[in-house]
């Protein structure tokens, strides 16, 4: 357990400097003059000449050679110094808290809905016969088989636009949630639901599980006792998976609900060539993955401690 | 005396196949009843059909008694756990593999006895403590041996307060003195109750007593009291079945091979595994074509001796020298405990075998003289390895590392999944192969008269 901490302290140093770095080059290898692009996001597309684009050049150091303007970015970083974002000015920590707090709300909202959606399905795969077993099936593949966005346009034309139930975009109350997390929720559990149903199978058609019956505990007693951690320990491991690659996978849904999220903000911000928020959110979300890494591993150790005492 | 169990007239059907011919019999309380025979004779239907556990697509005709009342199968199912209860054939599946060993105890007294928790882990505790478990209360079943999980298994599944136990294959892959111990315990635990045992092991019915009847492929061969059968066999079944067992073999006349080419020297060996010492300071030599046997207690390192002589396991110190320089590194194999856990079940063992000619080119015209020499029907190639018997697969097992041509060849417990009958087929089948072909084998089994009985040099371990 300690080690594994260690490990991942370890692991974090190196994704934040790696990153950093990886995000400096590639920025300063795009093509196109960066100051006009800045300047054109700043003043807008026509209001853009060469003295607006020199007088940007001129605040913001640009000309400065590459290695210098490295070791600024790496001293600044050692104080936890994320600088200001070229466009608004507003500093990079917060700009990236913003768009990262509604992700994590959005990715948290949908997973929750996913397993919500799963589990139940999962577990009646598995429990009924052959029939329900294959209508599920086929169900699942065909929401896997959609685009997400078809899935979130088919949610908004019939729950936006035609019922006006839900709003068609936009955050700040939690009726704004509900349809970007729907859509989240319903292409994550169309897989989930699968790894569900394989391990619940696996279970029950498992010897341990009878002799439980056998022991004399009912069905019910069985399947709390047996039967949830047991199913439990492919599907956490799968969820985790889910969760870290659809953080940064986001950006379909966010982008079609207008949702201030990390994926849809760094889009923006390579776009407008906003170098310390691309550095900053980049950097923030390599934390976040070996931090929720982390926090999956534990989770799977907590539920299947087995195979650790020796290595 | 009570009948506890009466069956008339029990078969099995799959279809329209029969798999387990009309079978009638009484189980007196305070009589151990066993049901003794090779194994895919049926006789493990037959529990399951008492208990109402057969797998889906299978039906049972009939009738049912149990404790004087003839009983539907929702009837029996009610009585899981409080009066009767089967024992698993393999405990480590039996066993929930995330859940502490005095957990999976102390449910049963919570749920079915409704006791207060701590009352419970109180009787659990007591429990473990009396079938020699104390100290591993708390580990999960895979850091338990096969012996001590079976008596985890025993202790969980008689909580419930059942004392009337169906044991099939209670001591499946366990050793002698571990297969006492279970015996032992069978015993006190289904005191005033019944018990139906079913088993392949001479032995088991020898120790147990009371009624034995004898089946062969779904029939039955022979009925009556235990210690008259097992002295006075009528059958010629029941006689070959006394006959294989490892006891009751002729001794293996020692053939002097010291004349034989070295091929193995082990000098001064130790090895250590999980900070434990297995052995230290061993020392033997191998010849052409010799037989040597390997015994020992559960857990001393057996298996390790073999894997680490085919340089699969690193040892701690010592010297292993191969001085047979010409064999290729593929001469040198392993025969597996577990048969189907050698093979793949996605393809055919036709498949497997081609595979294997086409890898190392081997002459196509040896498969055929070699099936028929290891009594392997022609069919056996279309079917994949669950679909064949434990000893067709272990034979089968055998004629892939023949045509390879071994040197030599460490036969991890090759038997102890498999009946007597066939153990005794399997174990003669290697020693005439040691003989003709002059492939050294190393034997190694927790049955110290099979290994005095076929062995030319014998390790302890």
């Amino acid at each position: 357990m300690k080690t594994l901490i260690f490990k991942r302290l370890v692991q974090l140093v190196g994704v934040i400097w790696g990153v950093g770095t990886l995000t400096f080059v590639l920025m300063r290898s795009l093509p196109g003059d960066m100051a006009y692009r800045i300047a054109a996001s700043r003043y807008g597309q026509d209001n853009v000449d060469s003295q607006a684009a020199a007088l940007v050049r001129e605040e913001l150091q640009l000309d400065q050679g590459a290695l210098s303007a490295y070791k600024d970015w790496l001293l600044d970083l050692l104080q936890f110094r994320l600088g200001d974002s070229l466009v608004s000015g507003e500093p990079v920590i917060e700009t990236v808290q913003h768009m990262l707090g509604h992700s994590l709300l959005l990715s948290f909202a949908g997973l929750a809905l996913s397993i919500a959606i799963a589990v139940p399905i999962g577990l009646l795969s598995a429990s009924k016969g052959k029939m329900v077993d294959s209508a599920l099936m086929g169900f699942s593949s065909l929401i896997r088989a959609m685009p997400v966005f078809v899935i979130g346009v088919l949610l908004l034309l019939l729950f936006a636009l035609h019922w006006n139930w839900f709003p068609v975009a936009g955050f700040g109350t939690p009726a704004h949630l509900v349809l970007p997390a729907l859509t989240l929720g319903l292409s994550l559990a169309a897989v989930s639901n699968r790894v569900v149903r394989d391990s619940a199978k696996r279970v029950f058609g498992s010897s341990f599980y009878l002799f439980s019956r056998v022991k004399g505990l009912s069905k019910w007693t069985t399947f709390k006792r047996h039967g949830i951690r047991n199913i439990a320990v492919p599907v956490v491991a799968f969820l985790g998976i889910q969760l870290v690659s659809m953080i940064e996978g986001i950006v379909m849904i966010e982008s079609l609900f207008s949702w201030p999220g990390i994926g849809h903000g760094l889009a923006h911000a390579i776009f407008a060539r906003d170098i310390p928020v691309i550095q900053g959110a980049a950097l923030v979300m390599g934390i976040l993955f070996v931090f929720l890494n982390t926090l999956v591993d534990l989770l799977c150790h907590w539920i299947d401690p087995r195979g650790v005492a020796e290595s | 005396m009570k009948v506890l169990l009466k069956l008339t007239d029990i078969s099995v059907y799959a279809g329209d196949t029969c798999l387990l011919e009309p079978i009638s019999l009484t189980l007196k309380q305070n009589v151990p009843l066993t049901i003794l025979g090779q194994t895919g004779s049926g006789k493990s239907l037959l529990a399951q059909a008492i208990m109402g556990l057969l797998p889906n697509g299978l039906t049972s005709t009939g009738t049912i008694e149990l404790f004087g009342k003839e009983m539907t199968l929702k009837e029996r199912q009610s009585l899981w756990g409080s009066k009767l209860v089967m024992l698993p054939q393999e405990p480590w599946n039996a066993l929930d593999p995330l859940m502490k060993g005095v957990e999976q105890v102390k449910e049963v007294y919570q749920y079915v006895q409704n006791k207060t928790p701590q009352e419970s882990l109180r009787l659990s505790m007591d429990d473990l403590r009396n079938v020699g478990l104390s100290g591993s209360e708390y580990k999960r079943p895979d850091q338990l041996s096969g012996g001590m999980a079976q008596r985890l298994a025993i202790s969980a599944a008689t909580a419930g307060g059942a004392n009337f136990i169906l044991a099939d294959e209670p001591t499946k892959g366990l050793d002698v003195s571990r297969r006492d111990d279970v015996v032992r315990l069978l015993q006190s635990r289904s005191a005033a109750g019944g018990l139906l045992t079913i088993t392949h092991d001479v032995a088991i019915a020898r120790q147990l007593g009371g009624d034995l009847m004898v089946m062969k492929a779904g029939c039955l061969v022979e009925q009556g009291v235990a210690e008259q059968i097992l002295r006075n066999p009528q059958a010629d079944y029941t006689q070959a079945l006394i006959e294989a067992e490892p006891k009751t073999w002729i001794d293996a006349e020692p053939v002097s091979k010291e004349s034989h080419d070295e091929i193995l020297i082990v000098n001064q060996l130790s090895l250590k595994r999980g900070g434990r010492i297995l052995f230290e300071g061993l020392s033997f030599t191998i010849r052409k074509g010799e037989v040597v046997g390997v015994v020992g207690d559960s857990g001393c390192g057996k298996s390790s001796l073999g894997d680490a002589l085919l340089n699969l396991l690193p040892f701690t110190n010592g010297t292993i020298s191969r001085l047979n320089h010409e064999a290729k590194p593929h001469q040198w194999l392993k025969l597996y405990q577990d048969p189907p856990s050698a093979f793949s079940a996605s393809v055919s063992l036709g498949q497997l075998l081609n595979d294997l000619v086409r890898l190392h080119r081997i002459d196509v015209q040896r498969i055929q003289p070699l099936m028929r020499r290891l009594k392997l029907p022609k069919g056996i190639l279309e079917r994949n390895c669950l679909e064949v018997s434990g000893g067709e697969l272990q034979r089968f097992a055998i004629l892939r590392s023949l045509l390879l041509d071994p040197v030599f060849l460490f036969a991890d417990e090759p038997t102890s999944r498999l009946d007597p009958i066939t153990a005794k087929e399997v174990t003669e089948l290697l020693v005439e192969l040691a003989n003709e072909t002059g492939c050294a084998v190393l034997l190694v089994s927790h049955d110290p008269d099979l290994i005095r009985k076929t062995c030319d040099q014998v390790i302890s371990l």
